[in-house]
């Protein structure tokens, strides 16, 4: 059975008998670039208010195992759908391609949605190049519930904005002017759960969801160093001895893995004084702060903020790189050192550093919470929230938020020269 | 309460609302949210005998001939691209002054350029068609047309008819091959 665009049908009109059970097989051809294709589970507003419910290939199924990355014999991917599975919050699963790179979808050759039922193929939506325009994103068709049953309906419609503009369609919150994905290096082809795999199962988890937040900003071909500054003062003891702190560079060491050629996390730990700490990575993580340089009760720090001195060490250690760097800075607050702070960091714009400042269960962010609006400076090289308890907000969350103004400022650097 | 009607159902209007006179025909659309060429939607409306068929090209009401029958059915105009809240057209009714040789009054959307940007009404999102009484402003009766969208360009969305000295309302939701000049010409129109 062929299936035109615009097209909408029961799909018990594809398939006789009641299964709930079907396969979808996707197919484009002559594209120069590569093609990501994506489901995407949507509520009934037609939002992705569960990132889990977005399956592609760093993230093959859904908790609930109704979507599955499945590809049938001779099409470039597919999924397996088991509606029957699926939570009835999921409305409208939605089958999208997007062309990583240069290209738009007129120059489509040849192209399919194919519906599949114990791999007997039972029809099919094809389409070519003359049916769209300048689209670098398509929503090619959509599976949805009305009136208790599933119907299909071949989009076949997008965007020219590619993948950012379909996320944004869904609801997702993308970095304004997200800067294009560079060519991928061949050191970044292993996907950053695989990478993750040498890690515990719950590293992969994190890992997983890392990656949501990495093709939301489009930084999944992105390379840069990252660096973790930890507020060791006084006040910080609780978060330490609750293993709050430990927690953090777990949630951080998959974004190190993806985004650092070297796999390291570069720590500092920093009260009066500041302390270099060894490079959390996937050998060592495992209770580092208990471990490393003896664990913390032996760093001699719980005193005072002296954030202007940790901040002088992370310039220093950085200068010369040609990769942009991500420094995230976690402060329980109790900042007075604004003036030196700002200074520094004003000063600091010019280099292809981005800081990211995280308060975890303060007060009293002084100059911290300004930073976004700091006048003098060539870019904006400051982003800072603030989290209640690093337990309020969810890992995904976490992870929109700590690289939500990276993007921007990675795309203002390169247009200064700061970054290459 | 408006009544809300599948494909193919029926109300009568005169029971709904007695005394109803002045209607409003509503029709409606989502703007397109993805990129690509606008959909350009015309309503239009064409009062036909028992038989059918126009008597003769004056009962076509469309965006060049907005005022037909004397006024007693009037386009209110057009809105070109969907966007904004309400109706994107309105059609104005007066069913008293309906000619009594005029059996109904069939209203049908079509894609402007359907071919050369290559769309139908599957694309279009949301459609629909609802009755709403001009003097207090009630929605009277409403269908929703988005699953019955046929991959074709022209759509009669419903349609009034007289049954005795009653006016029903059907919702028709039924495609179109090729367009408005052949919509038309089936009503007997020369086009």
């Amino acid at each position: 059975m062929d299936i035109s665009k615009g097209q909408r049908l029961p799909l018990s009109l594809l398939f006789a008998g009641a299964s709930q059970t079907v396969q979808v097989g996707l197919n484009i051809s002559g594209l120069e670039a590569a093609v990501d294709f994506a489901c995407f589970g949507l509520d009934t507003q037609q939002k992705l208010s569960d990132d889990r419910y977005m399956v592609f290939y760093n993230q093959p199924k859904t908790p609930c195992g109704g979507v599955e990355l499945a590809v049938p014999a001779g099409d470039r991917t597919g999924f397996l759908c088991r509606l029957d599975s699926l939570p009835a919050s999921i409305d409208r699963l939605v089958f999208t391609a997007a062309i990583d790179g240069n290209g738009t979808m007129r120059q489509i050759r040849s192209g399919h949605l194919r519906f599949l039922q114990n791999g007997q193929e039972g029809a099919r939506f094809a389409f070519t190049g003359p049916d769209f325009q300048d689209e670098k994103a398509l929503m090619l068709g959509e599976l949805y519930r009305k009136d208790g049953a599933w119907r299909f309906c071949a989009t076949g419609q997008g965007f020219n904005g590619g993948l950012a503009a379909l996320v944004r369609h869904f609801g997702g919150e993308v970095a304004e002017d997200v800067p294009a994905a560079p060519p991928v290096p061949p050191a970044q082809t292993l996907s950053l759960e695989k990478k993750m795999a040498a890690g515990s199962p719950k590293l992969v988890e994190l890992a997983k969801k890392a990656t949501v937040s990495l093709a939301k900003y489009r930084l999944d071909a992105t390379i840069a160093r990252v660096g973790l500054v930890l507020d060791a003062s006084g006040s910080m003891s609780g978060q330490y001895s609750k293993g709050r702190v430990q927690e953090v560079i777990e949630r951080l060491l998959p974004l190190a893995v993806h985004f650092d050629d070297d796999g390291e996390l570069d720590v500092w730990a920093f009260s009066r004084k500041v302390l270099a700490l060894p490079p959390a990575t996937l050998a060592n993580y495992a209770d580092y702060v208990n471990s490393a340089e003896r664990g913390w009760r032996n760093w001699g720090m719980m005193s005072i903020n002296n954030e202007p001195a940790v901040i002088e060490q992370v310039i220093e250690h950085y200068r010369g790189t040609r990769l942009p760097v991500l420094v995230i800075f976690v402060s329980d607050g109790g900042v007075s050192r604004n003036k030196e702070i700002k200074d520094l960091l004003i000063h600091a714009a010019s280099l292809p550093i981005f800081w990211q400042f995280v308060g975890i269960g303060g007060r009293q962010y002084g100059i911290l919470e300004k930073l976004d609006t700091m006048a003098g400076r060539i870019v904006d090289n400051c982003g800072f929230f603030a989290l209640d308890d690093l337990h309020s907000i969810s890992e995904q969350a976490l992870y929109d938020r700590l690289l939500g103004e990276f993007p921007q400022w990675l795309e203002a650097a390169k247009i200064k020269g700061i970054v290459h | 309460m408006a009544i809300s009607l599948s494909k193919g159902g029926n109300v009568n209007l005169s029971k709904e609302a007695p005394g109803l006179n002045k209607i409003l025909v509503g029709l409606g659309w989502d703007a397109r949210a993805t990129d690509g060429a606008a959909f350009d939607l015309d309503a239009s409306a064409f009062l036909v005998k028992m038989d059918g068929k126009v008597r003769s090209d004056n009962d076509f009401c469309f965006y060049n001939n907005k005022s037909v029958a004397d006024g007693a059915v009037a386009h209110a105009g057009d809105n070109l691209t969907g966007a904004g809240e309400g109706d994107d057209e309105v059609i104005k009714v007066e069913l008293s002054r309906i000619p009594a040789d005029l059996d109904k009054v069939v209203f049908a959307v079509t894609i402007h350029e359907a071919e050369s940007r290559r769309q139908n009404f599957g694309q279009v999102s949301r459609a629909y068609i609802r009755i709403v009484s001009e003097e207090g402003g009630q929605e009277i009766a409403r269908y929703d047309l988005s699953e019955d969208a046929s991959i074709e360009t022209a759509m009669i969305f419903g349609e009034i008819y007289r049954v005795g000295t009653d006016w029903k309302f059907k919702a028709v939701g039924q495609g179109y091959a090729g367009g408005l000049g052949p919509l038309a010409s089936s009503f007997g129109v020369n086009v």
